[in-house]
């Protein structure tokens, strides 16, 4: 089905062609209907095993003649000496390997031949192991072969060294080797489970092997540190990140608290309970959008009048019994609000902790990327894995060289703009909540950004007034309505047409819209749900251009006094 | 820059419009070829065949086109003792054709021509300790087969048969460093595999547990300088890619992270003027399989001749609408 190109050929070709098409057809259907009509029989012979090994030889994705056989030789187990059975397995691996010749690729062929390798009384991992090698010189992008190479390593015990030296060979005498790279990406943490920072023999290797030529070399050397950096820094910080109540806010007008939480949890199966001044108090946890069954930040409303009374002071403890965790908040006298929230240091937040061996391993490949980067300007390979070293090692001291390299990337590979506008977004609302650690962290500005989406929102639980003006984006998605405090929002100058996100903000008065593109009277629909919303500015989107929108509007949202269209 | 992709050339003369009528004749004409050599060489799939003819004919607005009642006696015959679809008849069941089948007779509104109660068991009987699934009672193991079983389930509002905690651990145990997924723990990211595992983890209601990010880049570094997708690195692009990477995009809510115009420029110009269908890629033969992601693929790019086709089960949006599945979907 792959890769059959299409030939033109004269009426007489056809023809020919077609005869013999007939005469394969006639032979192959004889030689199915026999081994059918056998198999009805509950015949389990030899004959059986020559007449599937024909079609098989030129047809091993019918799944259906493996099964067969392996229900012949099964049987022939049961009546075999173990000599003979070893034997009869070892002509089956013969057979297997001829069809793993022709057709390299099937899954039925390397399904039965790990089956086999099973029921051989004394297998031959190293002639298997063997196989591999001589299959993966061949084509060692053939992730079946890979596959069968992982069983047999596991079944037989090769040392991880031993396959980390295999994967050196293959890489240096290769240019297509990621399944390699992905290989060694599996290989290392079982080498270093303990250390978080594995060392990475391959670095010093790269450099050793000769270059055919400068730029493919530098070109490879590029793709393979960005393989490296992604493994060394993007996954693994996901999975490090520490489970925990990341912030927990109580309003006494509200009546209500809301918790953010360090990733995505669906409160009715996390064992969420929520104590006051020393009671379990009976709540209902709802996620602060329907669309979201599992979500980082989940409200509830608590009891009427047990925090309302301005004189006392209330004790909250919010358990997330899961996970063995609680954060607690205080509700002081003559407070309306409170807030409990980790002085989150910026490495928790956004990437790893890095010790002082990593640091300097990379910072040494950031420098020698920035040498390659100096022959070949316009490398998007080492561009990026700049951008990403520069992440890890110094997100804010690196900021204008980063947004200099997006724009080049960008201009060098623009089928991908729209990935490095997210990714560059992503940055900078990451560097802006950094700065926040450090000053006010109420009121957040991401003004003239360039941003094309919004992310991180479950870390602006608190926050009150936020500037969204002049950037790119096409909406408010359902992950805003996180900002649970939110009283002002500015965003002017985008291309907003959907505001799914502006969903039971309890507190939003102000909203600023000016030039965007909310162009039906059903996009504000959500704002009713919005009950202490009192000014709207809607200038210069196409809504205002609707018939009677002053008066649709006016019966939309009475409460809001203060409309500007 | 200087370095070799590998990549295809479009040529000038390659069709550029959509040739829809001719596909619906190619598909209507291919199952009665009955004496053809590749027809019969391809009958341990089948079943898959028909699905995928039946589906693509469906987003074309021509399924009336094709016999409903052969279909489904088919179908009928190839139901198991054991409660499994085989791909035809004489074939052994296998949980590839077991959805195949209900993904067709899901179309017709016509599940119940089928033992389901003995096909759920068949399904849930496929789930080994760890969580994986088989393909069959001879054990291989994949991800595929993971996407299969609760696709399946999901068709039949059957989820609860199976263990699906264990069945989603099983599946992020196979998440990669890259973000990708691959047939088994351990194996090399795949495109087809990252449509089955971010398929199945829709279905789960747990795809929070992908790197959205970090995929969404592996995903849209397949798309090359010709505008077609390949299915990993390193790899020539092929038309069906513009399903299983496109699908994948779409459910992790990343679909804008690839050229638009140049992937449907790259689908159009696998387009065979002459026989009609889909080719993997320009000037190759075709066949039903390329066609269905070929149409599929520009559906999901917004075609509006084409019907509006679910990423997670690809099968038109209003059969999962009149089921009442809704899979999610990252935003």
């Amino acid at each position: 089905m792959h890769g059959r190109v299409k030939l033109k050929s004269t009426a007489q070709q056809e023809e020919e062609k077609r005869k013999e098409r007939e005469k394969k057809l006639k032979i192959y259907v004889a030689g199915r209907d026999a081994i059918f009509t056998k198999r009805l029989e509950g015949v389990l012979d030899d004959e059986a095993l020559q007449l599937t090994q024909q079609l098989l030889s030129s047809n091993p994705d019918f799944a259906t003649l493996w099964n067969y056989r392996r229900e012949i030789l099964l049987h022939l187990e049961t009546v075999r000496e173990e000599d003979d059975v070893q034997k009869m397995y070892e002509a089956e691996l013969l057979f297997l390997e001829s069809c793993l010749k022709v057709n390299p690729k099937s899954y039925g062929s390397w399904h039965h031949r790990g089956w086999v390798s099973a029921r051989l009384p004394r297998p031959d991992w190293a002639r298997e192991l063997g196989l591999c090698d001589r299959c993966l010189s061949l084509d060692d992008r053939n992730f079946h072969c890979w596959d069968y190479r992982r069983m047999v390593v596991k079944m037989s015990g090769v040392p991880v060294d031993q396959e980390l030296q295999f994967t050196d060979r293959l890489i240096g005498s290769n240019f297509s080797n990621y399944s390699s790279w992905h290989y060694r990406s599996t290989l290392l943490p079982l080498l270093h489970p303990e250390s978080p920072d594995p060392p990475s023999p391959c670095h010093q290797h790269s450099h050793s092997s000769p270059p055919p030529s400068p730029q493919t070399h530098s070109h490879r050397v590029c793709e393979e540190q960005l393989l490296k950096a992604v493994s060394s820094v993007s996954l693994p910080f996901s999975a490090e990140r520490e489970e925990m109540i990341s912030c927990v806010f109580v309003s006494r007008e509200e009546e209500r608290v809301a918790v953010a939480f360090s990733r995505p949890v669906n409160a009715s199966s996390s064992g969420l309970m929520l104590v006051l001044d020393g009671q379990p108090q009976r709540v209902e946890w709802r996620s602060v959008h329907p669309h979201f069954r599992h979500s980082p930040v989940w409200i509830c409303a608590l009891p009427p009048g047990t925090i309302s009374d301005i004189i006392n002071e209330h004790n909250l403890t919010v358990h997330w019994t899961e996970k063995h965790t609680h954060r607690d908040c205080a509700l002081y006298t003559g407070r309306s609000e409170s807030w409990c929230r980790d002085s989150a240091t910026d490495q928790e937040l956004f990437r790893s902790e890095l010790s002082v061996e990593k640091t300097s391993v990379l910072q040494s490949e950031l420098q020698s990327c920035n040498q390659l980067l100096e022959l070949e300007p316009q490398n998007k390979w080492c561009l990026l894995t700049i951008v990403l070293l520069m992440r890890a090692l110094d997100p804010l001291g690196y900021e204008r060289e980063t947004l200099s390299h997006f724009q080049t990337l960008k201009e060098v590979d623009s089928m991908r703009s729209a990935y490095y506008g997210d990714l560059c977004s992503k940055f900078m609302i990451e560097n802006t909540i950094l700065k926040m650690e450090y000053a006010e962290v109420r009121v957040f500005s991401l003004s003239d950004k360039n941003l094309t989406m919004l992310c991180h929102l479950d870390q602006l639980l608190l926050v009150t007034h936020i500037n969204l003006s002049c950037n790119q984006l096409l909406r408010l998605p359902p992950q805003f309505a996180m900002l649970q405090c939110l009283e002002v929002l500015e965003a002017d100058d985008n291309a907003i047409e959907n505001l799914d996100g502006l969903y039971y903000l309890p507190k939003l008065q102000e909203v600023s819209l000016k030039n965007n593109q909310i162009s039906k009277l059903s996009d504000l629909q959500l704002l009713t749900s919005c009950p202490k919303l009192t000014c709207l500015d809607l200038r210069g989107n196409p809504v205002t251009q609707i018939a009677n929108i002053q008066s649709e509007l006016t019966e939309l949202l009475p409460s809001v006094t203060d409309l500007l269209i | 820059m200087g370095t070799q992709v590998k990549d295809v050339v479009i040529k000038s003369d390659a069709p550029s419009a959509l040739l829809l009528d001719k596909h619906a004749d190619y598909i209507a004409a291919y199952g009665s070829k009955k004496d053809d050599y590749e027809y019969t060489l391809s009958e341990y799939l089948r079943m898959s065949g028909i699905y995928w003819g039946l589906t693509v004919m469906d987003l074309m607005g021509q399924l009336t086109r094709m016999n409903q009642q052969e279909i489904s006696d088919f179908i009928k015959s190839c139901q198991h003792d054991c409660g499994g679809i085989s791909a035809s008849i004489g074939h052994d069941p296998h949980v590839l054709y077991t959805l195949s089948a209900v993904q067709i007779l899901s179309l017709y509104d016509n599940v119940n021509v089928l033992d389901v109660d003995k096909m759920v068991e068949y399904v849930r009987g496929l789930q080994q300790e760890d969580g994986s699934f088989a393909g069959d009672k001879w054990g291989e193991i994949d991800t595929r087969f993971s996407f299969c079983a609760v696709a399946t389930l999901a068709l039949l509002g059957r989820l609860d048969a199976i263990n699906m905690d264990k069945a989603v651990e099983f599946v992020l145990s196979c998440m990669n460093f890259d973000g990708g997924f691959g047939c088994r723990p351990g194996s090399e990211s795949h495109a087809g595999q990252i449509y089955c595992c971010t398929g199945f983890l829709s279905i789960a209601g747990q795809l929070h547990q992908v790197n959205a990010d970090l995929l969404g880049w592996w995903l849209c570094e397949r798309q090359l300088p010709s505008g077609g997708l390949n299915g990993r690195p390193e790899k020539l692009p092929d038309v069906c890619y513009s399903w299983w990477v496109l699908a994948s995009l779409k459910i992790i809510g990343r679909i804008h992270w690839i050229d638009k115009s140049k992937l449907r420029s790259f689908i159009l110009a696998c387009q065979d003027e002459e026989t009609g269908g889909f080719a993997d890629r320009p000037g190759d033969m075709v066949d039903p399989f390329h066609t269905l992601f070929g149409v599929a693929g520009l559906s999901l790019l917004g075609e509006g001749q084409i019907k509006d086709v679910n990423p997670v089960l690809c099968m038109p949006e209003d059969v999962l609408e009149r089921l009442g599945l809704h899979p999610d979907l990252l935003s």
